[in-house]
């Protein structure tokens, strides 16, 4: 199968191409103009394209293929460049895309939109969990990729396209480590906030592997797949785990969720009293914030593992191991 | 459905909800003298959303189809600077009074243009100034009035901001960052321009200008990214400088008079006031009351982070002001001869361009 990746040279898309060309798909891999695709080493069936979904370019002339896995998206910066960055990047994208002689659109969206200030059924985040009602209370970062993912399912059912939606959690590996799980850092020591709580987890080609598998899975009636590994370790375990791979992680002061929440209750009541809720504050402070980053839940794959018959092969010891090697070669 | 003051409330559309949008639609959903009757955008994600977020009666993709439907009573132009003079145009020929953000046109001609067409239609047309409402402009201007600071002989303007870092030059873009001679610097220039006439009191005179507009880092898309002018008008003289390559960031005011200095940050606000009887045997303790002062500036602006009372804090307030001079049918308090006069040293400082 043809195959359009877009955001193909960020953390994840570099994996996704790598996977979908193993698996045998020709892959045209659009890439921002600046990226420097030399070292990714990807093989002859992946046609590189450049270009920004920011504007309408000459990408555009590559764009007869038969499926689409939509991974660009502009994860950092002010809301206005979050916003060009992923809703009208995904606008673009979907202005000028072929929609109706597609055979599916595959689009990554994130935990993030997720509403974690209600506890759900059992303490469990799965596909059914309702969605952040109010994502402007969040972050920029929620609010786009709210607006980017309603934005792919009404324009794929306006036009009888089938979607999939992919939410990964957060995703690791070779780059991208989460600073071992700490919140923050005071020399030697690290602060967990919320350590026994689980860490949704997911190695980068694990996550590769669900989003290539959903090319032709039969997925039937499901349309959303959360993708996390088997293991979701405690913030706690993580960190030790990426210690003894060899990270240089500082000495843990863990920090009680409840204490984290009775500090965030407490800010927002001084918000809501002194400040007519107009005071924007650091997510360490942010009430809903924390609640989405450290409130004690856990993470369903079931859906991912029944459906698109995913199993993650990279386990935690191997995934973590892996970043931090690749960590400390940078480093060195 | 609006009620109450609402028949007496001024209908707004804007057009172009873009970041700069951000700053005027705030106002616009909650002020009681404006009722936000459409908002528009090329793009119908970016307009939807503005309508969402501000609660605007209704979204639009095309300007003229907003302005024949909603019929408003002021519009707001807050798209990219090429496609001003056309909106803007539209707009006044609609019945519509005009806020247009800054620079209005590419050129002091354009501006002119549009403001005999504004005088024509019996309409207000303004350019956007809002850094003239900022709490430490006020301040200068109270000492400025009361006599404090003396006659004012020199305002310099300094600028450090990476125009390469931002969307100007953001490298995986094609075309011009700006579609502006000027390349970036004019895109900020207005500013610079306008509080240096201001303090100046130069509202009709552009004087004499020498200096570079010069591209220093190479980048294409900026266009230019470095200006250092200095500018002589009547009675008064003053440095107009934007730097890509300085850090920190800094967007400095100084003031200086006959009498004292007053000296102010955009970015990270200050105030520093040092008056003639503070030199000699008393500049130490003049030195000391500025540390402190400093020191509350930090914690103040600690405070204002956090209330997000920005750069452009100023914005609600010109805003507030036009509106309230609208609805009581005051004068303009941005005068169009002030919009000329800015736009006359604009062209003066672009004519600068080097092609090095």
């Amino acid at each position: 199968m043809r195959v359009l990746v877009t955001g193909a040279s960020g953390f994840l898309g570099k994996a996704v191409v790598r996977a979908a060309a193993a698996a045998g798909h020709r892959v045209v891999a659009l890439v921002r103009p600046t990226a420097d695709v030399s070292n990714l080493g990807w093989p002859d069936n992946v046609e590189v394209i450049k270009g920004d979904l920011r504007q309408m370019g000459a990408w555009r002339d590559h764009l007869d293929v038969d499926l689409v896995i939509h991974l660009a998206a502009a994860p950092s910066g002010d809301i206005a460049t979050q916003f060009a960055g992923t809703v009208q990047a995904t606008e673009n994208l979907l202005d000028s895309l072929p929609l109706r002689s597609l055979r599916r659109f595959i689009h990554i969206s994130s935990f993030s939109v997720y509403d974690y200030s209600i506890r759900p059924k059992h303490g469990i985040i799965d596909e059914a969990t309702a969605l952040e009602s109010q994502p402007q209370a969040r972050d920029a970062y929620t609010i786009t990729k709210m607006l980017q993912e309603s934005l792919v399912i009404d324009r794929c059912d306006d036009t009888g396209l089938e979607c999939v939606i992919i939410r990964p959690g957060a995703i690791y590996g070779p780059g991208k480590d989460w600073d071992c799980g700490t919140a923050l850092s005071f020399k030697s020591f690290d602060l967990l906030f919320g350590p026994l709580g689980a860490f949704r987890l997911t190695y980068v080609d694990n996550c590769a592997d669900a989003i290539v598998r959903a090319i032709d899975a039969d997925v039937g009636k499901a349309r959303v797949f959360n993708i996390v590994d088997d293991e979701c370790p405690s913030l706690w375990k993580y960190h030790n785990a990426c210690r003894r791979a060899g990270a240089r992680a500082g000495f843990v002061i863990p920090v009680p969720w409840l204490l984290i929440a009775a500090l965030g209750r407490m800010v927002r009541l001084v918000n809501r009293l002194a400040f007519r809720n107009r005071a924007k504050l650091p997510e360490l402070l942010e009430y809903r914030r924390q609640q989405a980053r450290w409130r004690p839940l856990r993470y369903s794959n079931a859906l991912a593992r029944n459906v698109l018959g995913w199993t993650p092969s990279v386990k935690l010891a191997e995934g973590v191991a892996r970043t931090v090697v690749k960590k400390a070669d940078s480093a060195g | 459905m609006s009620v109450g003051v609402a028949d007496n409330r001024l209908k707004v559309a804007v057009v172009g909800c873009g970041g700069i949008a951000n700053e005027h639609l705030p106002y616009l959903a909650s002020s009681p003298l404006a009722h936000l009757v459409g908002v528009c955008d090329t793009s119908r994600a970016t307009a939807m959303f503005a309508q969402t977020r501000f609660g605007a009666d209704g979204f639009f993709l095309d300007a003229q189809e907003m302005l024949q439907s909603t019929q408003p009573d002021v519009v707001h132009v807050l798209t990219p600077p090429q496609s001003h003079g056309a909106l803007v145009s539209m707009s006044l020929k609609a019945g519509a009074h005009v806020i247009c953000e800054k620079p209005m046109t590419a050129s002091a001609s354009e501006t002119a243009e549009l403001l005999a067409l504004a005088k024509t239609c019996g309409k207000w047309l303004i350019e956007s100034r809002n850094l003239l409402f900022n709490d430490n402009v006020i301040k200068i201007n109270g000492l400025v009035e009361d006599g404090t600071l003396g006659e004012i002989r020199e305002v310099d303007l300094l600028l450090s901001l990476d125009l390469n870092a931002g969307p100007f030059g953001d490298l995986n873009l094609e075309g011009p960052g700006v579609q502006l001679p000027g390349g970036a610097v004019q895109d900020f220039l207005p500013h610079l321009a306008y509080l240096f006439l201001h303090f100046a009191g130069a509202a009709t005179s552009a004087g004499r200008v020498c200096g570079i507009l010069e591209n220093l880092s190479g980048n294409a898309r900026v266009g230019f990214d470095h200006l250092d002018a200095l500018v002589l008008s009547d009675n008064c003289r003053g440095r107009l400088r934007i730097s890509s390559d300085l850090k920190p960031d800094m967007f400095r005011l100084i003031v200086r008079g006959s009498k004292g200095i007053a000296e102010s940050d955009f970015y990270n606000p200050y105030l520093r006031v040092q008056l003639s009887e503070d030199s000699g045997k008393w500049a130490p303790f003049e030195q000391v009351r500025a540390g402190y002062r400093l020191a509350r500036s930090g914690f103040g602006n600690l405070r204002d982070k956090v209330l997000q009372h920005g750069t452009y804090h100023g914005m609600p307030r010109m805003l507030d002001a036009i509106y309230k001079a609208l609805a009581s049918g005051g004068s303009s308090p941005i005068a169009a001869s002030d919009i000329e006069a800015t736009a006359a040293l604009v062209d003066a400082l672009v004519a600068l361009r080097s092609t090095r």
